[in-house]
């Protein structure tokens, strides 16, 4: 298994343990990624909202990278995965967009074709490298743990773009977790808005969001929350004490990324996944759970 | 069989006050819109047996963000006022309107603002938007798609205008979170006209700190190429950059503070080139 590999920004700047842990894994599931260096932002949602064309450039640039490679992009990131799938959607089911498109490339010697896919690294656990290989694969079952999943927005919807799993009733972080030993618990909220998106904007119900989700994944019984997007991981962890204070609760509930995940049930150490650099400290989690020193 | 035909025989058949709304039987007037196994959706729309299949029950409920009246009926005055917060019909401008004939938009201009059109007011998108369940000042996805659905009219006088004093309504508070998208029976995409929206209040100068985000965003990626969290974070939050202080030290200390300082992509300047197109563009 081979990808063009697109971690995103927050990977390679707040979030180095998610671009760690990928690699981590990757190396232990013999995944070959080969990073799009040159691959530009693809915009979050917010270039769209000051030049819609720009977004589709951007985008279409970083598909002809990896289409001249060969290779199907790899993300980490459902802001990215929602993004690039949506510019992905746009442009092979509008001609006239996908002409204008590579008159634009032109002029930097690229040209989309519309082959490539967009899997984020879930997808591709699932989809490619096969549930049952990766359940093989698991040398340290992750027993007794609770992990809720939060799926949030950009992986499911619009449901138009992404075609992966159903957006109203998703299963794909459930059976990953489960294949990894844990144990999948529910809550209101799992498929929701982190708050992120507004969290510069509109502090306060930012706020809110993620404070209720948390503490409804808390309430479910839930030892840590796993995501699959760094987005959702600041709103959810880095922000986590600030949030919850509004609702004059206490929660400390750790938020690990997928790759940490996958990690520690592949039997890489918890301190080499990052598991340190949380804000919410994983600690406890891993001790009395795991019987894991941190 | 659908879930209003589930509804009806368990009123005809087993409790004659259950009470919910109907009359089209076909998706066309919006009002069996309820909660069907946690979404907002046309009860008359609806496969009973494939919701049943997929959820394993079929969990009916009244509609999130509006006050229950009974049963499966809401008070919808909550989604009305937003809808009428923004003069919601057509304002002609007589200095083009020609009053001996049919005034008709061209097919293309029919697609922009058509999805809108298509709109039936039927509330799933503002049950299930996200953003309004916390921040009651939003005025939800139907009323900013109204909105564009005029602004994108060029028989409209009031046209772009229409969009000054949107920020005051909660234009930089969608989370595009896409549940308007993906419960609309009609296929409306309201989060699309609110991008479209913020488009044109970037192109109108907007002060506010959503568009100070976006700019600042975009900035960032002509210069480097990629996003500079650090200074998307002091140029969106400027002085409020304070009440963080604790947490930037705090990941500072975890060696994960983003770095203010990033150095360029390989082959930026195909990334310069294409804002460079952009805007002439946009300029043409």
């Amino acid at each position: 298994m081979k990808y063009a590999y697109y971690p995103g920004c927050v990977a390679k700047s707040s979030a180095p343990e998610l671009y760690d842990s990928t690699s981590l894994v990757a190396e232990k599931l013999g995944i070959e990624l080969i990073e799009l260096t040159a691959a530009s932002c693809c915009g979050a949602g917010a270039v769209n909202e000051a030049n819609p064309f720009l977004n589709v450039l951007l985008n279409a640039r970083t598909f002809s990278m990896a289409e001249n490679l060969g290779l199907n992009i790899l993300t980490i990131c459902s802001t990215c995965q929602g993004v690039m799938g949506q510019v992905k959607w746009q442009l092979n089911s509008d001609p006239a967009l996908m002409a204008r498109t590579n008159e634009a490339l032109s002029k930097i010697n690229m040209k989309y074709e519309g082959r490539v896919q967009i899997k984020h690294l879930l997808w591709a656990l699932i989809d490619d490298f096969g549930l049952s290989k990766l359940e093989g694969q698991v040398s340290r079952p992750l027993r007794g743990l609770k992990v809720a999943p939060f799926y949030g927005c950009y992986i499911l919807r619009p449901p138009e773009t992404l075609q992966f799993d159903d957006h109203e009733n998703p299963t794909s972080l459930d059976q990953l977790i489960t294949v990894l030993g844990a144990e999948s618990v529910h809550y209101e909220g799992e498929t929701k808005c982190c708050g992120f998106p507004i969290l510069f904007v509109q502090r306060e119900t930012a706020f809110d969001m993620a404070a209720t989700y948390l503490n409804n994944a808390k309430q479910s019984g839930a030892d840590l929350l796993v995501t699959p997007c760094p987005l959702c991981h600041i709103s959810l962890d880095t922000y986590q004490g600030k949030s919850v204070k509004r609702k004059e609760t206490e929660i400390n509930l750790p938020v690990v990324h997928l790759s940490q995940l996958v990690g520690l049930a592949l039997g890489v150490e918890p301190e080499k996944l990052g598991f340190s650099k949380h804000m919410v400290s994983t600690a406890r989690v891993l001790r009395e759970s795991l019987q894991l020193p941190l | 069989m659908t879930v209003l035909h589930l509804l009806e025989n368990i009123k005809h058949q087993q409790d004659a006050s259950l009470t919910f709304r109907r009359s089209c039987r076909s998706g066309i007037c919006g009002s069996c819109a309820m909660k069907i196994n946690h979404l907002a959706k046309l009860a008359c729309k609806t496969r009973a047996k494939a919701e049943a299949e997929k959820h394993g029950e079929i969990l009916i409920e009244p509609m999130e963000n509006m006050p229950l009246i009974k049963d499966l009926i809401v008070d919808m005055s909550p989604f009305w006022r937003e809808i009428d917060r923004n003069t919601p019909w057509l304002v002609w401008d007589e200095a083009t309107r020609d009053s001996n004939r049919e005034n008709l938009l061209t097919n293309e201009q029919q697609y922009i603002s058509g999805k809108v059109a298509d709109c039936i007011m039927c509330g799933c998108c503002f049950s299930d938007c996200v953003s309004r369940v916390f921040d009651k000042n939003f005025n939800g996805p139907a009323s900013l798609a109204k909105i564009h659905r005029f602004v994108a009219d060029p028989r409209d006088k009031e046209g772009a205008k229409r969009v000054h004093g949107l920020v005051e309504m909660g234009l930089w508070s969608c989370t595009h979170c896409y549940f308007c998208w993906s419960q609309c029976p009609r296929d409306v995409r309201p989060v699309a006209a609110i991008s479209a929206l913020r488009v044109l209040s970037m192109r109108s100068l907007d002060p506010s700190q959503g568009a100070r985000h976006v700019q600042a965003f975009i900035d960032s990626v002509k210069k480097t190429g990629m996003l500079n969290e650090a200074t998307l974070y002091l140029r969106t939050m400027r002085t409020a950059t304070l009440k963080d202080l604790d947490l930037i030290l705090k990941m500072a200390l975890k060696r994960k503070a983003p770095s203010p300082f990033r150095r360029p992509l390989p082959r930026i300047e195909e990334v310069r080139s294409l804002f460079h197109l952009c805007k002439e563009t946009a300029e043409k």
